[in-house]
């Protein structure tokens, strides 16, 4: 009797088309991000903020962005961990080069950066489709790690090839480097990833969006009702880039600290953010966040589980963790196809109907 | 839910006008041939298309009406022969730039975007028209909202039109197949084509569909004076419905008249047609 | 001969050399792509697993021993002195075709008619879940493969190639390791096996006609469950020998189950229906990849390795978008 939309009635198109549709929705949506900006800053813990909230946020913008290339507009891309690469690499040149550039906007220009290289690795998609497409990708990911390997340009010759963040501050607080408190990380990261939400909500709910899922669902019929596909398929992979690149500057600059190309945006991340997408629903951005919010929580809960409450040692643990997941990729393709999203939208119209369905 | 609007639908028809009076010549198609590797699909075919008419192109299977669509919106494209379309001759093109002079179609088949509603695939068809760049689109408010509104108007309008208010946000891969052809047949009229083409719109359907699909048909040619080109295999359809027709057989034209002048053309009986029972 | 030319034939063999084992791999990914329209991700893995499942049973180790130890405490990591090295094969086939039948039941008979970048999603699953079992298996360690086959440089071919030189050169010859040959000797001779039976069997000749249509073979009775688990059966074998050779090569570890990511350029080029042109493909790559190794690396700073084999398959997919040997895709509407 909670949710139910029985005498909510649309008069306009613009109430027709609102992103949640529903009163009591809306009520809920916004009730959570009043406790995510304004109850959780107060409790947040250095343990919470490192190893759950902070990467939560970070990995949810970048399925956000694979989502928006893969879910939809249909092409598999591989290349994640080279793009997230893209944005830290430039995070970091931008933040060494000019310190007194506010770090808020040194985000939005790594991801401006990486962009144009997502465009570029982009261009085969015209030629190639599908598991083809998902090779190339495959090829961004192994020539951007290995350029940013090679050329110590990039690392500004540091002797051990790693990146460190410098201390920024926005309003005078400190974001990134040590002495960044856990709640102004946290809120960091938060206000990006709400505004890019809505922004991802807004381009998919139009013109653009209807545009991605018709060359995802029928490149053919799209380009002959007037979908230009050069341009739709590169926006998207701008767009998805774009994102991307600004986790993956999120994901060094605040949440790492410091990071080696190899180990932190190995191609073990790309896949990571594919079955984010895939668990949490293709061509959903509430899917994004389920799935993000999945994998980051379920690590943390096995090895709660195994290591701490049942003293197993770590390498068991790790290899179970591996196990389970690939296990419910699986589960998650054969059950949901759709992922956790899809489970969402079922259960929603169950209650819609609750407590009288017939 | 219940968002209803009537619309005056002749106020989204036609695009600036084109200078061509009706039963000028819309499109003129010149010795087209067309060959995949050894296999000549079509060879030197013409006829025209004039302006405000139902033209029909039959044949038996294989003799090239599909790919003779597929040359028309620029998805194949002919080693030999010149599309005049609008008064402008036309060089190799894509098939989104063929869609943005003005050409429409609907599929063999149904080629709908099975993730999307109904809504959404007839408002794909809009998309030539949308202008708002991804900026816009991203902030929502303001321009691009008016524009999705805008639009949504026009599109209301064609599914009042089509009398698919009932299946508007239900996504088209689960409905029924006569609806599928309809709404693929909205998601066409959504991009207020100058050209029209149908390619078989009443394949598979039961005696009602197809007499519904019929009047939508006539009713999109008189109402809004779209010109259209279809291709059907059902002879009472055909006749009954265009006001001239192309007969084409293995890639060649062996027919082209009013529908009377080509039911009674000896290569066309014995190409297709056949003997009538009596 | 100059030393220079000499040097260039060497890095060409040795680059043909490598070929036939990413050849092998491909072949693994021909076979059930061609049969079940499947790209199986899980394939270099598929080497992995086989591999530590032989080393498991050679060197007599207990499976899941860490589990064990975690679960009851227990300290059992061996069983016994192991098994002679025919009995370990055997074995390990029948592992890989209890896998087959597995994946079958629990995943493929699931996932029929589903969208292909699904099933190919499924397999990256499967992958990091044998990956996960492998290793609970039989440790993470790097193992060494010992199945008898020789290695080290070869003698003869070194002094007779030092002749070859033009008088008063400082060259001493090629080097050729006599493990590439025989993996190179073992590929070539599984490639022919597989075309014989897939030619002159009835299981091969339902093979191709389930490789063909599906709906077709299925309307002349011939069982397409039964189909899949033969070849993927089949692929277990080819990824068994896959592992063999890596893993003599480079000893058992993780790093094999990337040889699949080295597959994926092959197979483009080759196209993911062609035996022969796996073969082909593997070829061209190994040998681009050693040639540009030793040509153009020094010039950017070496590792090419890793993603000029990409490259050069992209390169040549915007030209070719249906591979070396794929049909020319006519697109329909």
């Amino acid at each position: 009797m909670l949710y139910r939309e029985a005498g909510d009635f649309k008069t306009t198109y613009r109430e027709d088309n609102q992103t949640f549709p529903i009163k009591s929705e809306r009520i809920l949506f916004w009730a959570a991000m009043a406790f995510a900006f304004l109850v959780v800053p107060f409790f947040i813990d250095s343990y919470w903020e490192k190893s759950v909230l902070v990467p939560l946020l970070v990995w949810a913008l970048v399925a956000l962005g694979l989502n928006i290339l893969t879910g939809y507009c249909g092409q598999v891309s591989l290349g994640t961990g080279g793009f997230m690469a893209v944005g830290a690499f430039a995070c970091y040149k931008l933040m060494t080069a000019f310190p007194d550039l506010n770090i808020f906007f040194v985000v939005l220009l790594s991801g401006c950066v990486t962009a144009l290289v997502g465009m570029i690795f982009g261009l085969p998609s015209l030629r190639i489709k599908g598991f083809y497409l998902a090779v190339a990708t495959l090829a961004a990911q192994f020539f951007l790690i290995w350029v940013f390997n090679k050329f110590a340009w990039f690392y500004n010759y540091s002797a051990s090839g790693q990146i460190t963040a410098p201390e920024r501050a926005v309003f005078g607080i400190a974001v990134t480097g040590p002495n960044a408190a856990p709640w102004a990380t946290y809120l960091f990261c938060l206000t990006i990833l709400f505004i890019f939400a809505w922004f991802a909500r807004n381009l998919t709910r139009g013109r653009v969006g209807r545009s991605w899922m018709a060359i995802r669902d029928m490149d053919i019929a799209a380009e002959i009702i007037g979908v230009e596909p050069l341009k739709t398929k590169l926006s998207a992979f701008a767009v998805s880039s774009f994102y991307i690149g600004v986790a993956g500057a999120l994901f060094f600059s605040v949440y790492l600290g410091a990071a080696e190309v190899t180990e932190a945006f190995g191609i073990d991340k790309s896949f990571l953010a594919l079955f984010m997408v895939i668990i949490g629903g293709l061509g959903s951005i509430l899917g994004s966040f389920l799935g993000a919010a999945f994998l980051v929580l379920l690590p943390v809960l096995l090895k709660n589980l195994f290591v701490g409450s049942l003293g197993w040692p770590t390498d068991v643990a790790a290899h179970i963790q591996i196990m389970l997941i690939g296990g419910l990729i699986v589960f998650f393709l054969i059950v949901e196809p759709h992922g956790l999203a899809q489970l969402w939208r079922l259960a929603k119209e169950k209650l819609r109907l609750w407590p009288f369905p017939y | 839910m219940n968002v209803h609007i009537r619309e005056d639908m002749s106020r989204h028809t036609l695009r600036a006008d084109d200078g061509i009076a009706t039963g000028g010549d819309l499109l003129k198609v010149d010795n087209i041939s067309l060959s995949f590797g050894g296999v000549k699909a079509i060879s030197d075919i013409s006829f025209d298309v004039r302006k405000g008419e139902i033209r029909a192109i039959i044949g038996p299977n294989g003799a090239g009406k599909t790919s003779m669509l597929n040359v028309i919106n620029g998805f194949y494209h002919p080693q030999e022969g010149v599309i005049t379309f609008r008064g402008k001759t036309r060089s190799r093109m894509r098939p989104h730039e063929a869609a943005r002079q003005g050409i429409a179609r609907t599929f063999q088949n149904i080629a709908l975007f099975k993730g999307m509603s109904t809504l959404d695939n007839i408002m794909t068809g809009r998309i030539t028209l949308q202008k708002r760049n991804m900026f816009w689109h991203g902030l929502w408010a303001g321009p691009a909202e008016r524009e999705e509104i805008e639009h949504r108007e026009a599109v209301e309008g064609i599914i009042d039109f089509l009398e698919i208010e009932h299946i508007r946000k239900t996504p088209v891969g689960s409905l029924p197949y006569g609806l599928q052809k309809r709404v693929e047949l909205g998601r066409a009229l959504a991009a207020e084509p100058a050209l029209l083409l149908l390619d078989e719109p009443m394949a598979g359907m039961n005696l009602e569909e197809k007499e519904d699909m019929s009047r939508f048909i006539l009713d999109v040619n008189q109402q809004f004076g779209t010109t259209i080109a279809l291709i059907e295999h059902d002879m009472g359809v055909v006749m009954d419905l265009s006001d001239r027709v192309v007969v084409l057989d293995y890639g060649r034209k062996i027919g082209d008249g009013p529908p009377d002048e080509v039911r009674n053309n000896q290569d066309v009986i014995d190409a297709y047609l056949g003997v009538p029972h009596e | 001969m100059s030393p220079d030319f000499l040097n260039f034939i060497e890095t060409f063999l040795n680059g043909l050399m490598a070929g036939v084992m990413y050849s092998l791999v491909a072949l693994g990914f021909v076979l059930i792509f061609k049969a079940s329209g499947i790209f199986n991700f899980a394939q270099g893995v598929m080497a992995l697993f086989a591999a530590l499942t032989l080393v498991g049973f050679q060197t007599g180790q207990v499976p899941f021993a860490h589990l064990i130890r975690a679960i009851f405490g227990v300290e059992i990591l061996h069983w016994g002195a192991g098994m002679p090295t025919i009995l370990a094969l055997i074995l390990t086939m029948g592992v890989m075709v209890a896998l087959a039948f597995l994946i079958e039941r629990l995943v493929l008979k699931h996932l029929v008619n589903q969208a292909p970048i699904i099933l190919f999603m499924a397999t990256i699953g499967l992958a990091w879940f044998l990956e996960g079992l492998g290793d609970l298996m039989w440790g993470a360690d790097i193992k060494p493969m010992d199945v008898g086959l020789p290695s080290g440089g070869s003698f003869w071919w070194e002094d007779l190639t030092a002749t070859w030189a033009a008088q008063g050169s400082d060259y001493y010859g090629m080097y050729i390791d006599t493990l590439d040959v025989s993996a190179a000797i073992i590929a070539v001779a599984l490639v022919v096996a597989l075309s014989l039976f897939s030619q002159y069997t009835a299981t091969g000749r339902a093979l191709r006609a389930v490789a063909d249509d599906h709906q077709a073979a299925l309307s002349v009775g011939i069982s397409l469950r039964r189909i899949w688990v033969i070849v993927w059966s089949l692929a277990g074998f080819v990824a068994l020998v896959a592992g063999i050779l890596w893993g003599a090569k480079s000893g058992v570890q993780f790093s094999l189950s990337l040889i699949a990511l080295k597959a994926l350029p092959v197979l483009i080029l080759g196209g993911f229906t062609s035996i022969p042109g796996a073969i082909v493909g593997g070829l061209i790559i190994g040998v681009g990849e050693k040639l540009a190794e030793a040509y153009i690396g020094p010039l950017v700073g070496g590792a090419i390795e890793n993603w000029f084999a990409y490259m050069l398959a992209l390169a040549f997919l915007l030209f070719r978008p249906q591979g070396l040997y794929g049909e020319k895709i006519i697109e329909r509407i």
